[in-house]
């Protein structure tokens, strides 16, 4: 399917309506709503790691004056349900948890109580007045360590703290180890990382009793199935709750799971009868909010004297945290599934295990498999260095042409319209061939990771993954009794320019100018049922439902024009900017109807509509996505190291990039550019740090250290796109592709330079202690 | 035990009944009702609540209201009729130098202070001034083009 339309506005890099707001300062997140008789909550929080929850003593704290409540545990018991995560998806331990601990914490941070007063700053005075007797137990806090028979467990529950072991074989792996010329072993491990949305979370739930009607404001990007896991633990009914998500401050998939504290909130509301909010602060953010990415990945390659791929295997340990807000398995499998990206690899194996630590618990971000193009490229690399052949070689030979395409993946998806072939070769052109040499004060690397990004999951891939759950999307379209548009997807923004790149979409679709197309997001009363956002499917899925809806209006609408025009059919119509053409002698002539008369007439005079057309105007449509898309790159970067101080510095960042039809490329370019950003912060400077007794020592963005903009280079961005073949518009997704660029370029880059030493960088993030250890030969602890 | 304080706040006198405790970023949200300036980390190293004080950008979290008596404070509601303001909008607007929007009135109170007195505004003391302010979504390059390019201007000088 592609766009027939002759210059549309699909394409177009037109400048984003969001801006305005956001820049006069009159954007309205969480914070800015106003809500009169509105009280504030604050947190009691753990500040051991693992202890059992002796007493507590609420008294001094309800004694202040402007305190209306402190609620613990047990008064929220048979009043909440608890999460029970347990897909049937083998291998995998089904868990639960309270909304409020009732006997045990589980890590530095973990909710205790919660305190209701007039304001935020009483309430957490309150909070600290609050007294609790803990017995204090012994912490884990290593994922290793976690596994081991005699560690204590986390979850009492259970019978380890393996909450995930599967398998997936393909092929016969330790077959090929007889032919092999060449078997390596690596090993990959990536730190503890946090989402940092500028905007921390935080939410407004208010209760109507006469109603009997919830209404929680917060900025998520999942609505709708953050209000399905609402229903349920509230023993609520759908239509019992709205949830609205407003500007959001960005989200980077923290803003998907519906955590403890919104629930809380929400029951409170309820219980008490008044509207309360809750702001999180940035300790809270950093210790308890979720966090991200801690994997550790060993591969062991066999290869033919040629460097060709005989087999791979890939096993994965994973630290999940304390709680369980997603199947566990979900994260590390698609690394699993992806790894192999457009090599070519007959015998495969991914092992995972995933387990549960005294810690923040683990949830998806911008690209949860983000490790994976570093683990495959890092891979050919040391095979690269272990049989003396040239690394770019080694890809080239193992690389899948176009004409191999569709390919099974030996991870079970089936990988197309991807030319990393293609992107591979631009990118060295780009970054050139020249080899600079070490010197006495500095190593010079370059650095190749090719990227195979899954974008947009579809319902089949959910089913066949066991995850269970629906990849679709959907959309509804209105066109208003004046002839404007209306368009809402289930989809939440949240700095991703959906108000001006979807209203291209229906502009498109519809024959509309994108001027009269205003965008609804975020609301569950404004928006269809949809999966939201989150990985890259935005544009694919949203966008996809909403041209495709928007395509259903148009055939409608020029049905009533064509009556309008006393014609007996359509055929020779079609609306341009809302006005009706009719083909006449090859030329496309304004028929002198436009969208504003047919809405008259549909909903004012609807006796004057075509027989058998009902009143009205508004159009519905759902689209489920192909099991899965993919988006494809290669990053390419130069990098010195000092060797007196172990700095890295990245001289320059090239990216090529597939990632299909583009409906703005202006927004495509920002998230592109964010996305390699995001990828180089987690991989020098990010590191969430919790000493042996599971005290968290990364709470402040002083100690927790994101890119400022001197960490980042210029970054050097260009296209060699294909559209995608099975999605409306040639639509791919993108926007998680840059992380997982960025970490294998630049990590590549540095083993490069530190070659010649005979020493290789197997942990991120790549810090300055970190790389004067290799360079020098003594191992320095980051922690 | 709050306490009467006069605050200046965009050339208006705003009396305010405060505890001494209270941030000024707080009081200029919840208080005054200027919701331009954002809290982002409370602990000073964000720059989401930048904001001028005496002409001069400041912490709004690491200031108590209280000692704000007998200064001038603007924030961006403030800055609406500046023209760097208008003309460094303008520029993050058609270079995209803005994603989800939180951190961009910290940006832009801080470059509208930093613009009128810089003399020589290279890439390279551009990306130096910024690392005051924090941006998650956009990977500066945007913003730091968009400075640039006001820079570069009359108005910018």
């Amino acid at each position: 399917m592609t766009r027939d339309i002759p210059d549309g506005y699909v394409g177009r890099p037109m400048l984003r309506r969001e801006d305005g707001r956001l820049l006069q300062g009159r954007g309205r997140y969480v914070d800015d709503i106003r809500m009169p008789g509105v009280r504030h909550a604050a947190f009691v929080r753990s500040p051991h790691a693992h202890a059992r929850i002796v007493s507590i003593d609420v008294r001094a704290a309800l004694e202040l004056a402007g305190v209306h409540a402190v609620v613990t545990g047990a008064d929220l018991v048979g009043e909440v349900a608890d999460a029970v995560v347990s897909p049937p998806i083998p291998g995998l331990v089904p868990t639960r948890f309270e909304v409020l601990p009732t006997r045990k914490i589980r890590f530095q941070g973990d909710l205790v109580a919660c305190v209701i007063a007039d304001d935020r700053y009483l309430a957490e005075e309150a909070a600290e007045r609050v007294e609790v007797e803990y017995e204090i137990l012994p912490a884990v806090t290593d994922m290793f360590v976690a596994l081991a028979d005699d560690a204590p467990k986390v979850d009492d529950r259970l019978a380890s703290n393996r909450v995930v072991h599967r398998v997936h074989t393909h092929g016969r792996p330790d077959d090929q180890e007889r032919d092999a010329a060449f078997v390596v072993e690596t090993e990959f491990h990536q730190q503890r990382q946090s989402h940092v949305p500028l905007e921390t979370r935080g939410c407004i739930a208010s209760w109507d009793q006469g109603r009997e009607h919830l209404t929680l404001v917060t900025g998520s990007q999942v609505p709708h199935p953050l209000r399905t896991q609402l229903v349920r633990r509230m023993g609520l009914r759908d239509g019992q709750v709205t949830v609205e998500s407003p500007d959001v401050g960005g989200s980077f998939g923290q803003k998907i799971a519906l955590y403890r504290e919104e629930l809380i909130i929400c029951a409170l509301a309820r219980r008490l009868g008044t509207p309360i909010r809750w702001n999180e602060d940035r300790l809270e953010n950093l210790q308890a909010s979720c966090h991200a990415r801690e994997q550790w990945c060993r591969t062991r390659i066999m290869a033919d004297a040629d460097g060709r791929i005989l087999a791979l295997t890939l096993d994965i340990v994973e630290d999940f945290g304390a709680y369980c807000f997603y199947p566990a398995n979900y994260i590390a499998e698609v690394v699993g599934i992806i790894l192999t990206g457009q090599y070519r690899v007959d015998h495969y194996r991914y092992d995972l295990t995933v387990a549960l630590t005294n810690k923040c618990g683990v949830g998806p971000m911008r690209a949860p498999m983000a490790i994976a193009s570093w683990v495959m490229d890092g891979t050919l690399d040391a095979l690269a260095r272990e049989s003396g052949l040239d690394p770019i070689e080694i890809r080239r030979r193992n690389m899948l042409s176009a004409a191999q395409l569709p390919y099974d993946m030996p991870g079970g998806e089936t990988l197309l319209d991807v030319n990393i072939d293609e992107t591979m070769e631009a990118a060295l052109e780009h970054i050139g061939h020249a080899r600079l040499r070490a010197d006495a004060d500095t190593l010079h690397g370059c650095g190749i990771c090719n990227v195979v990004e899954s974008t947009t999951y579809g319902s089949r891939f959910y089913k066949n993954s066991g995850i269970g759950g629906s990849g679709h999307e959907a959309a509804r379209i209105i066109v208003e009794p004046d002839g404007t548009v209306t368009g809402s997807v289930g989809l939440a923004a949240s700095g991703h320019g959906y108000e001006t790149a979807f209203a291209q979409v229906v502009g498109d679709g519809l024959g509309v100018s994108p001027d009269g197309v205003a965008i609804r997001l975020g609301h569950t009363d404004a928006a269809p049922y949809g999966m939201g956002s989150r990985g890259g499917r935005g544009g694919t899925a949203g966008g996809g439902a909403l041209y495709e809806c928007a395509r259903m209006g148009q055939e409608h609408l020029l049905h009533i024009a064509a009556h309008m025009l006393g014609l007996n059919t359509a055929r020779n119509l079609r609306m341009i900017d809302g006005r009706v053409e009719k083909l006449v002698d090859g030329a496309w002539r304004h028929a002198g109807v436009g969208i504003a008369d047919i809405a008259r007439l549909a909903y004012f005079d609807p006796l004057a509509l075509p027989e058998g057309t009902r009143p009205g105007l508004e159009f519905y449509r759902t689209f489920d996505p192909p099991p899965m898309t993919f988006s494809n790159s290669t990053h390419a970067c130069r990098v010195v190291i000092d060797r007196h101080t172990g700095q890295l510095t990245i001289t320059d960042y090239v990216v090529v990039e597939n990632c299909g039809a583009v409906i703005n490329p202006l927004i495509v370019r920002g998230q592109q550019i964010g996305a390699v950003a995001m990828g180089i912060s987690g991989t020098v400077l990010e590191n969430m740090v919790y000493d042996a007794a599971g005290q968290n020592l990364s709470s402040t963005l002083g100690d927790y250290a994101i890119a400022t903009a001197c960490d980042i280079p210029m970054i050097r961005i260009h296209e060699k796109a294909t559209p995608g073949s099975r999605t409306p518009l040639g639509l791919k997704g993108m926007a998680e592709g840059g992380v997982m660029g960025a970490i294998g370029a630049v990590a590549n880059a540095v083993n490069d330079a530190l070659a010649p030493l005979g020493v290789r960088a197997s942990r991120l993030p790549l810090s300055p202690v970190y790389l004067h250890g290799l360079i020098h030969g003594h191992a320095i602890s980051q922690h | 035990m709050k306490t009467r304080v006069t605050l200046t706040v965009n050339g208006q006198v705003h009396d305010v009944e405060i505890a001494p405790h209270y941030l000024l970023s707080d009081v200029l949200r919840d208080v005054v009702g200027l919701t331009a300036t954002h809290v982002g980390c409370e602990q000073g190293v964000c720059g989401a609540c930048t904001v001028l004080v005496d002409d001069r950008p400041a912490r709004a979290c690491l200031t108590f209201a209280i000692q704000m008596e007998g200064h001038e404070i603007t924030t961006l509601e403030g800055l609406r009729d500046d023209p760097v303001t208008q003309a460094l909008q303008q520029a993050f607007h058609e270079r995209h130098a803005l994603q989800c929007g939180f951190c961009t009135p910290g940006f832009l109170v801080t470059l509208s202070a930093w613009l009128k007195e810089a003399t020589d505004p290279t890439p390279a003391a551009v990306r130096d001034l910024l690392t005051g302010n924090l941006c998650r979504c956009t990977g500066y390059q945007n913003i730091v083009e968009a400075v640039l390019s006001v820079a570069a201007t009359e108005c910018g000088r």
